[in-house]
Parts: C-alpha cells; sequence; structure tokens
C-alpha cells in the first residue's frame, strides 16, 4: 500500500466514532500488516505517571508479559524514549537479546527471533501521551518507513489527546452541574433544614457515594438539629466520622481514610471516608463528610478529592450567606409582625377613644327616651295598639343599648382578672351552655381534648368570651347544621409553650377577598351582626398575651385557633 | 315619718327629670343639681341620705365632686353613676360606696339605692 492510501485509512480511523480503544487498536493492525511489524504495542501513561503496555496488534505475542510490567519515564528504553521525546530505532546487532531492564526475564527464547525495534513518542508539543513500540523480525528497516512510523504514531498521540480532554471536560462539566445545581438550592426559598438536606443529597448523587452528612458548628443560626445526613451510616463508621470531624475542624484540614479495615463482633467493615472542613471567610461553619462501603474512586482518587475539596469551599460560602440571609429575612419579618400589630392597636386605640365618646353621647339620650317612654306606659292607660308601640319602642332601646355595651367592652383596655385557667373546662362550659339549646341540635361536637393540658393565666371571663364568639360564627357559618370541631394541645411557637385550641367548622370558610377585614370592628356579612365579635376575640387573645389565627379552606370551612402562653413556660407571648 | 332625702347631679337635664320623677315614685324626696359646684353647695347646706352622682360633667366632674364631699363627710353614701361601664372595675376600691351604669331600665339603681339605705 502505498503511503498516501494508507494515511487516508488512518486518518478516517482516527475521525470515525469507534471507541478508542477500536480506533488505536485498527491502526495498530495497520501498521502490523501493511508496514510489516509483528508485534505493534502502545504503552500509555497512568495518573501515577507511568507507562503500561495497554494497546496491542491482534497478533501480538509479547503483549501478556510486557502488560505485566509497568515503568516509570526514563527508566529502560521505553521510559527513556518518554522521557526524550524522541524515537530510538535499533537491531538485534545493536543491542544483545537481552535487554535489560526494559525487557524481562520471561522475554527469553521470545525476543530472539525478532531483528529490529522502534520506539516512538506518542506526544503533541506540550504532552506526552505513550510510547508506540513496533517489533519486526526484518533486518533492514528504510528511513522512508521510520519517518512513516514518526507520522502515525504523532496520529496516534492525536488521538489520545482528543480523549484526555474528552475525559477532562465530561469531568469539568460534571463538577460545574454539581456546582450549578448547589448554587440554585442555595438560591432557593427553602428552610435551612431542608436545604442542608438537598446539599447532601446532590453531593451524594455527584459522587455516588453511600453517604454524605454535613455537620454545622453555627449555633447562631437556631436550627433545630446539626448534622444532616442524606444515605445511611453504619454505627462504626459513625466513630470514625466523629473522630474526622472533628479532627479537620480543628486543623482546618481535610483528611481522607482510604480503604480502612476494621474489626468487629459483626465481622469486619471495609470503608473509605473523606471530611472537609467547611469554611466561610476564614471562619469554621462545619465539616462534610463522604463516605462508601468499599474504596470507592471518589476517595480513592485524587480527582474525587479535589472535587469534594471544591464543591465544599463553594459550598461554605453560599451556605453561610444563604442561611444567614434567610435569618435576617425571619428577624426582619418578625420585626415587621410586630410593627404592624403596633400600628394597628395604634390605629384601634384611637378609634376606641372616638368610639368611647359617641357611644358616651349616644347613651344619654338613650336612657331617657327609654325611661320615659316606660313611664308613658306606667302612667297613662293606653290600647293594645299603643303598648305595643312602647313595646317596640323599648325594645329597640334595649337593643340599642346592648349593642352600645358591646362597643364599649370592645375599646376597654387590658386583662382584668387574671388567674389560673383549665381551657378545657372552660370550653366545656360553653358547649354545655350551647348545646343542649334546639337551634343546635343539627350540629355535632365533636371534642379532642389534650386532658394534660397545663393551665393557662388569663382572663378566664374574657377568654370565655372568645369562644363563644367563635363558636356562634360556626355556627352561623353552618346555618345551624354541620360539625363543630374542638381540639386543644400544647405546642411550641418561637421556642415557648402554648396552648393551642382549635376550632374548626364545615361551613365552607371564608371568601379569601375579606380574609383582610374580619377583624376589622364593624366588618360583618351578615344582616344582624355588629361585626364586633372577631375584633373583640383577637383584642381579648392578644391583651392576654396570645394569638388568634386563622387556616381558612376555601369551601370547606374554617378553623380558628386560640394560643394563648402556658403558666412558667413562657416570658412575654408572642413577639 | 322623715321622707327619704335624695340628690342626683347629673348635667342631662332630662336625666335629671326622668330619675327625680321615677325615684319620687318610689316615696323619695329629691333634690337635683345640674354640675359639681350647685351640688357640693347644695351638700354643704343640706343633709342628704344618698347623692347620685353622675361622672361625666362639664367642669368639674364627678370624681373630684366625690372627693370634696368625702373630704367634708367621710360617711356621706355616694352612687357613682355613669353612661357605660369603663369605671367599673377601678371604682370597686373607691370611696364610692356603689356604682351604677345608666339604663333606661331605672331598676337597678333603685334597688341599689335601697341596699345602700338597708331598706
Ligand atoms: N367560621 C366562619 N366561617 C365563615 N366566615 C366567618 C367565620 N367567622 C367569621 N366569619 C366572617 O367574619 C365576619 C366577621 O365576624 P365577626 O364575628 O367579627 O362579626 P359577625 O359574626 O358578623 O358579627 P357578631 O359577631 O357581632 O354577631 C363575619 O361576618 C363572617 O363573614
Ligand atoms: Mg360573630
Amino acid at each position: 500500500m502505498n503511503p498516501i492510501e494508507l494515511f487516508g485509512k488512518i486518518i478516517e480511523i482516527s475521525h470515525s466514532n469507534l471507541e478508542i480503544s477500536s480506533r488505536i487498536k485498527s491502526i495498530l493492525n495497520i501498521i502490523s500488516q501493511d508496514l510489516h511489524y509483528e508485534e505493534v504495542m502502545a504503552y500509555t501513561l497512568d495518573q501515577d505517571k507511568r507507562l503500561t503496555c495497554r494497546y496491542l496488534n491482534d497478533r501480538s505475542t509479547l503483549f501478556p508479559i510486557l502488560n505485566k510490567y509497568r515503568c516509570r519515564v526514563g527508566e529502560g528504553i521505553a521510559g527513556g524514549v518518554a522521557q526524550k521525546r524522541a524515537p530510538q530505532h535499533f537491531t538485534s546487532r545493536d543491542i544483545p537479546p537481552r535487554f535489560g531492564c526494559l525487557f524481562y526475564p520471561e522475554l527469553d527464547g521470545q525476543i530472539e527471533r525478532f531483528k529490529s525495534f522502534a520506539f516512538l513518542p506518542l506526544s503533541d508539543d506540550s504532552y506526552l501521551y505513550g510510547v508506540l513500540v513496533a517489533i519486526s523480525t526484518r533486518e533492514a528497516i528504510q528511513d522512508s518507513e521510520k519517518i512513516l512510523l514518526s507520522m502515525l504514531s504523532r496520529e496516534i498521540g492525536g488521538i489520545l489527546r482528543t480523549y484526555s480532554l474528552i475525559i477532562e471536560s465530561k469531568k469539568r462539566i460534571s463538577e460545574l452541574a454539581t456546582l450549578s445545581e448547589l448554587g440554585r438550592v442555595l438560591a432557593s426559598d427553602v428552610e435551612p433544614e431542608e436545604l442542608l438536606k438537598n446539599i447532601a443529597l446532590i453531593v451524594a448523587k455527584a459522587l455516588s457515594a453511600q453517604f454524605v452528612t454535613i455537620k454545622l458548628e453555627y449555633p447562631f443560626l437556631r436550627i433545630g438539629s446539626q448534622r444532616f445526613t442524606n444515605g445511611t451510616i453504619e454505627p462504626l463508621m459513625m466513630q470514625y466520622v466523629n473522630e474526622m470531624e472533628i479532627e479537620s475542624i480543628k486543623n482546618k484540614r481535610s483528611m481522607s481514610l482510604k480503604d480502612h479495615i476494621s474489626e468487629a463482633e459483626e465481622g469486619h467493615l471495609r470503608f473509605s471516608l473523606h471530611t472537609s472542613p467547611m469554611m466561610s471567610k476564614n471562619r469554621i461553619i462545619g465539616a462534610i463528610t463522604m463516605g462508601a462501603s468499599k474504596a470507592q474512586y471518589f476517595i480513592a482518587e485524587e480527582d474525587g478529592r479535589s472535587l469534594i475539596n471544591t464543591i465544599s469551599n463553594y459550598m461554605s460560602n453560599g451556605l453561610e450567606n444563604t442561611l444567614l440571609n434567610r435569618r435576617l429575612r425571619d428577624v426582619v419579618r418578625e420585626l415587621n409582625d410586630a410593627q404592624k400589630r403596633l400600628i394597628e392597636q395604634e390605629k384601634l386605640k384611637s378609634l376606641g377613644e372616638m368610639t368611647a365618646n359617641i357611644a358616651h353621647e349616644i347613651k344619654n339620650p338613650l336612657v331617657i327616651i327609654g325611661g320615659f317612654a316606660k313611664r308613658l306606659a306606667k302612667k297613662t292607660h293606653l290600647d293594645q295598639t299603643e303598648n305595643r308601640y312602647i313595646d317596640i319602642i323599648l325594645k329597640e332601646v334595649t337593643r340599642l343599648e346592648s349593642i352600645l355595651n358591646e362597643v364599649l367592652n370592645y375599646v376597654k383596655e387590658g386583662p382584668t382578672l387574671t388567674g389560673a385557667c383549665d381551657i378545657n373546662s372552660c370550653i366545656d362550659e360553653i358547649i354545655s351552655l350551647f348545646a343542649p339549646d334546639s337551634t343546635w341540635k343539627d350540629i355535632k361536637i365533636e371534642k379532642m381534648f389534650d386532658n394534660k393540658l397545663d393551665p393557662v393565666i388569663c382572663d378566664s371571663q374574657q377568654i370565655k368570651q372568645v369562644f363563644i364568639n367563635i363558636l356562634m360564627n360556626a355556627f352561623e357559618a353552618m346555618d345551624g347544621r354541620g360539625t363543630i370541631e374542638v381540639k386543644t394541645e400544647q405546642s411550641v411557637v418561637n421556642g415557648k409553650m402554648f396552648m393551642s385550641a382549635a376550632i374548626s367548622d364545615t361551613g365552607g370558610g371564608i371568601d379569601p377577598s375579606i380574609m383582610e377585614n374580619i377583624f376589622n370592628p364593624f366588618f360583618t356579612t351578615k344582616e344582624k351582626g355588629t361585626g364586633l365579635g372577631l375584633a373583640i376575640s383577637n383584642k381579648i387573645v392578644t391583651n392576654n398575651n396570645g394569638r388568634l389565627e386563622i387556616k381558612n379552606m376555601v369551601g370547606k370551612g374554617a378553623t380558628f385557633i386560640v394560643y394563648l402562653p402556658l403558666e412558667n413556660k413562657t416570658g412575654e407571648g408572642f413577639v | 315619718m322623715k321622707k327619704i332625702k335624695l340628690l342626683i347631679v347629673d348635667d342631662e337635664e332630662n336625666i335629671r327629670i326622668l330619675f327625680k320623677e321615677e325615684l319620687e315614685d318610689e316615696g323619695y324626696e329629691v333634690e337635683t343639681a345640674s354640675n359639681g359646684f350647685t351640688a357640693l353647695e347644695k351638700f354643704r347646706k343640706g343633709t342628704f341620705d344618698l347623692i347620685v352622682l353622675d361622672i361625666k360633667m362639664p367642669g368639674m366632674d364627678g370624681i373630684q365632686v366625690l372627693n370634696e364631699i368625702k373630704n367634708i363627710n367621710k360617711d356621706q353614701p355616694v352612687i357613682l353613676c355613669s353612661a357605660y361601664g369603663e369605671f367599673k372595675q377601678d371604682f370597686s376600691s373607691w370611696v364610692s360606696d356603689e356604682y351604677v351604669v345608666k339604663s333606661a331600665d331605672t331598676g337597678e339603681l333603685k334597688q341599689t339605692i335601697k341596699n345602700i339605705l338597708s331598706l
């Protein structure tokens, strides 16, 4: 075959879609057949900078022997060629059949039939990828042939180079993908606990680790747990994890335990661990540890370790920022809430003063009207119709008076008679007030009381008023037919103990468009409502250091939850 | 038998008329005053078995009048009376003998008077 044709074939192969090993093998076979070399092999450079004989032509017999040995750059003939990056050609006449350190004892009896040897570097201008070896039984090798071999070895070098670039960029891409996934998670709007769990999951996935565990050393964040794990850690491994975390946090350095075998009663356990400290602005915020039950690549290999360290660096900074932001956001929200409540209270106060004045001005004329109407009835002899008129006047006066009393009750300040109050029996008392009434006969009341409820310090008269208002609203929302569920329990809100009493109805819930108004005084959707029920209830609960909350399920029903602080378990109530 | 004498103090004329007539119907002798000064004047001159004091009055309010009265005679029975219940709790420990919220129904006022005079 002429050289041009040969090259055409080789270029075609090297640009084909075949797998790298098939491509190289095809080229080695062409060299073997067309240039008449019985043995054509390629050494490649490993991660640890050693040459390994990895590729061969089909009829090679020496490969199984050469493949057993690996050599350093500079060692032996192949090593020398690799170091100098210059081809070397020789015949059995130049060098005796035993070739010292490159050719090994097993070669005795095999090597003698070969007459000429060619070693060529597989390299480009900057990198060395391996060494091509071509061995022939022919004695004389022409110079033109040597040049051809050099060109072919360059071509093979090119293939190896492309391959290593692809591997490199694949690694880079997966690293970037992981980092971008982490970035997305860090920017997402989830709770810190969720966030840390997601991070552990992503890292575990990226490294195909058996587990990834993040330990936070950051009490400021007020996160419930300080460890977040993806996967399972055997108890025996956990001891090592703990120790490595402590060491790595103390020394601000990452640590590895490679293919460790631990003897235990249940048999031995073989695993690898790698711990990286999480540092943000030179401050330790915790440590991240990944592990596998076998010596897995990510821990065994340098690439894996550096990926872990990169991730840990990237994550720590972002994590701290995110967590701090979130904490800040919570604080700001708490402040905002507190401020809103203050404004609300101010508004109500001035409204209250005005209302009190108006009520006062109305009350006197009302007393006069009613009082004289009564006198009229007493003094004069009236017929039935006239008496009915008087009755109507008196009824309306009484109604107005009771509305005024409610209004004035609302503007009245502060809790007055506080004492220990058993909320369960308080609610029971009110239910037993309503339930016997015939209008309540189609209302099913389900009580789910926490019988171990601690007493609540509050004004029980006022609190009863709250439950009456809520129950009446439930009754009215259901048009006298449905189920009311009353559930009491103790719960922790913002780290403080509270009693909660939740009253749910099946009255279809509250129209979302009026949600923000229902606590406003005089807001009502009922023909005969005063709109004071919830306004008063909210005020009473707030005055007793509690909070009134609503869970609204449109189309189903509403739940009103009364939170009150528990005795000796809390300070000032809600912020 | 000598009639029991009451003093009604209120700035609203019609309230004065209403209370006066209602209480006279009960058999009391009733005098009225339309403000704190007149009330104190009458209190100094005459003797009353009971004084009914409105709280919210222009000039001198019911509380001031009450203090003056009790300074002069701490045993003088007084009922404070107001349009609404804002002072109810605060006055339980106060110097007034009773506290009544005004209402078209004068029953409570009448009953309170009876109680204080132990009739
Ligand atoms: N359980 C409920 N289901 C549906 N809507 C409700 C419920 N509770 C309250 N609401 C709505 O909130 C409004 C305000 O309630 P609030 O108790 O303050 O006043 P009201 O019930 O209308 O009048 P009042 O209580 O003085 O008789 C109601 O008119 C109603 O529209
Ligand atoms: Mg209501």
